[in-house]
């Protein structure tokens, strides 16, 4: 049996035990690979590859950043800053037609911008912003699609714990690709607040304005927005400027979030140890899924098959902007089906190879396939974030906030088209950086 | 039987909370340490062998979480498909997965275990503060063990009571 032959049995049963068995996608990785190298090399090598392997995943310096990053947001999520957040845009744009929804879109842009979760966003969103829209006779589809919906960008706008994996399994600059997410991040609020005036527009009695607040309101109302700013330009000047490295940026990204929290009394002991346990499971969530497909990855280069791929995909007589289209379509329909971190790690040793051997930017390329995965995340059948905004919102069926994103997703298709034919607008920021 | 495994249930419980307050402790552990590099890097001269403590601590971060990961059923599956089998089938499959998981960790913990006697026995030192590591790889292998032994009392408990363990 051809190496390659193997190689794609060996991607057959992945998808067989993720698809029919259930088994969680790190094992799967994990024991697939370890399979595939024992019939391939020796049971010997495979062994001795799996205790190496582990320990080198999670003893990576590099891999340090995905717990610092996640306990930065996890502090800020029980300190209640998303809360503050959504007060401070509801206190200035409230009173304007859709202004509440807006000020949602906006305060998940905000919160992305600390914390790379988007369950912890939309449970919080929902929580907060949807008793407002509701007092407001919001159409409950409207305010639960732009919850859901804006809580995406948490995986867009950096720090993004999917951006900093794509770096570490692609070897590019994870400063360049948090760059390169930020007016991808940005493009996708703008057009979902597009669509949120539109729908106004529209249906006007779907999102009835607001009481307009006072000056002095206003005013209280921005420190929510400071707060968010300084951890934010803190973490990304400090990468810009390279005065430290991104694991360091994690590490006093949730330092200062700590200290702010602790001396504004935010956080209580409780909060702490529900953040740190919480960061404990998510982060260990992830590197089980990197070690995986670490393991995973050894077995297909043994056969050889992304190289093989890649040489075969650039040699079809197809333009590659249609090949690239095809990748796409893959994600979004493998979006829909499982986790976007564990999409990626399975598909990036496959894809990234043919993207380069077409020629296109590996930061572009990495920005794109987080973009369009996160679409998976509000589209059924998984559509975790969907799940997570209609369990909390009871008065609300799935149905109805499956419709309420369905409104958002000619933004999410204009941002992937508008982000192709002008993929300067997420090259720009990381070209800039030396 | 049901004794048994309320014991086990319960060791699993207290050992993981174990492990778990050692994670948090790391974890805050690296934040500062990497914070203090930043700084000491700034005024003075860098802390001397941040870079690999940062990755043993990491290391034991991931490694004692594991257990109580598992636990809360946070590892993620694809079970789109899954949830629109007959419960008998589920159950079946909840086995299937249990048992390779259980089997994929125990040789993963036994050859961390080998890995690490090798480095004591060679007294393999860390290229910065020359100390040895080889307790960091036993930290690992020890959050496998655990992993597995929770995947085992869940194992139990599906053959025991039929019940599927809610994700």
């Amino acid at each position: 049996m051809s190496l390659t032959l193997v190689g794609i049995i060996g991607i057959g049963i992945l998808l067989f035990i993720l698809l029919f068995l259930g088994m969680p996608v790190g094992f799967t990785m994990g024991v697939v690979g370890f399979g595939g190298i024992c019939l391939v090399i020796s049971y010997k090598a495979a062994l001795g590859m799996l205790g190496t392997e582990l320990w080198n995943t999670f003893s990576s310096y590099s891999l340090t950043m995905v717990p610092l990053f996640v306990f930065m947001g996890e502090i800020c999520f029980y300190s209640g800053l998303n809360r503050r957040l959504f007060k401070a845009t509801h206190t200035l744009t409230g009173h304007v037609r859709g202004g509440l929804a807006m000020a949602t879109v906006f305060a998940c842009a905000g919160f992305a911008a600390i914390c790379g979760s988007n369950t912890a966003t939309a449970a919080t969103m929902t929580a907060v912003a949807l008793p407002e829209m509701e007092k407001y006779k919001y159409n409950p589809a409207l305010s639960t699609g732009a919850i859901a919906c804006g809580s995406t960008l948490g995986v867009v706008i950096p720090p993004s714990v999917v951006l900093i994996i794509i770096g570490l399994y692609t070897g590019q600059s994870i400063t360049k690709l948090f760059y390169g997410g930020i007016f991808a991040g940005l493009v996708l609020a703008t057009l979902f607040m597009v669509t949120i005036v539109i729908l106004c527009v529209i249906h006007p009695e779907w999102s009835p304005a607001g009481t307009k607040k006072s000056l002095t309101e206003k005013i209280r109302s921005l420190p929510g927005f400071i707060e968010a700013l300084v951890l934010f330009l803190l973490v990304m000047i400090g990468l810009y400027m390279g005065i430290f490295t991104p694991t360091e940026a994690g590490a006093i990204g949730s330092l200062c979030a700590l200290l702010m929290s602790v001396v504004r009394r935010r956080l209580s002991w409780e909060g702490f140890t529900s953040a740190i346990t919480d960061t404990l499971q998510i982060s260990c969530m992830v590197l089980v899924i990197i070690g995986g497909a670490v393991i995973f990855s050894r077995f297909l280069a043994v056969t050889r098959i992304p190289f093989d791929i890649a040489d075969w995909v650039s040699g079809l007589p197809v333009p590659p902007a249609a090949i690239l289209t095809i990748i796409f379509v893959i994600y979004i329909i493998g979006g829909a089906l499982m986790d976007a971190l564990a999409l990626l790690l399975i598909t990036i040793p496959i894809f990234f190879p043919v993207a380069m051997k077409l020629g296109y930017d590996p930061i572009w390329f990495g920005v794109m396939i987080t973009v369009i995965t996160t679409l998976g995340a509000v589209t059924p059948p998984v559509g975790a974030t969907t799940y997570v905004v209609a369990g909390m919102a009871k008065n609300v069926p799935l149905g109805s906030v499956f419709k309420g994103v369905t409104y958002f997703l000619p933004a999410y298709i204009i941002s992937v088209a508008v982000l192709m034919l002008f993929p300067e607008i997420i090259t720009f920021l990381p070209n800039l950086i030396r | 039987m049901e004794k048994v495994i309320e014991h086990l249930d319960r060791a699993v419980i207290v050992v993981n909370r174990g492990l778990i307050a050692i994670a948090g402790f790391l974890l805050v552990a690296m934040m500062v340490l990497a914070c203090a590099n930043v700084f000491f890097r700034t005024v003075w001269v860098p802390v001397k062998g941040t870079f690999e403590l940062m990755g043993f601590f990491g290391a034991i971060v991931a490694a004692f979480a594991l257990g109580r990961t598992q636990m809360k059923k946070e590892h993620i599956a694809v079970d789109v498909l899954i949830l629109k089998f007959p419960r008998g089938v589920r159950l079946v499959l909840s086995g299937i997965n249990y048992l390779v998981g259980m089997i994929f960790f125990s040789l993963a913990g036994w050859q961390a275990v080998k890995y690490g006697n090798n480095l004591w026995r060679v007294n393999e030192l860390s290229e910065t503060l020359r100390i040895v590591y080889f307790p960091f790889v036993y930290g690992v292998a020890l959050g496998c063990g655990v992993i597995s032994l929770v995947l085992l009392v869940d194992l139990i408990k599906l053959i025991n009571n039929g019940n599927e363990v809610p994700r």
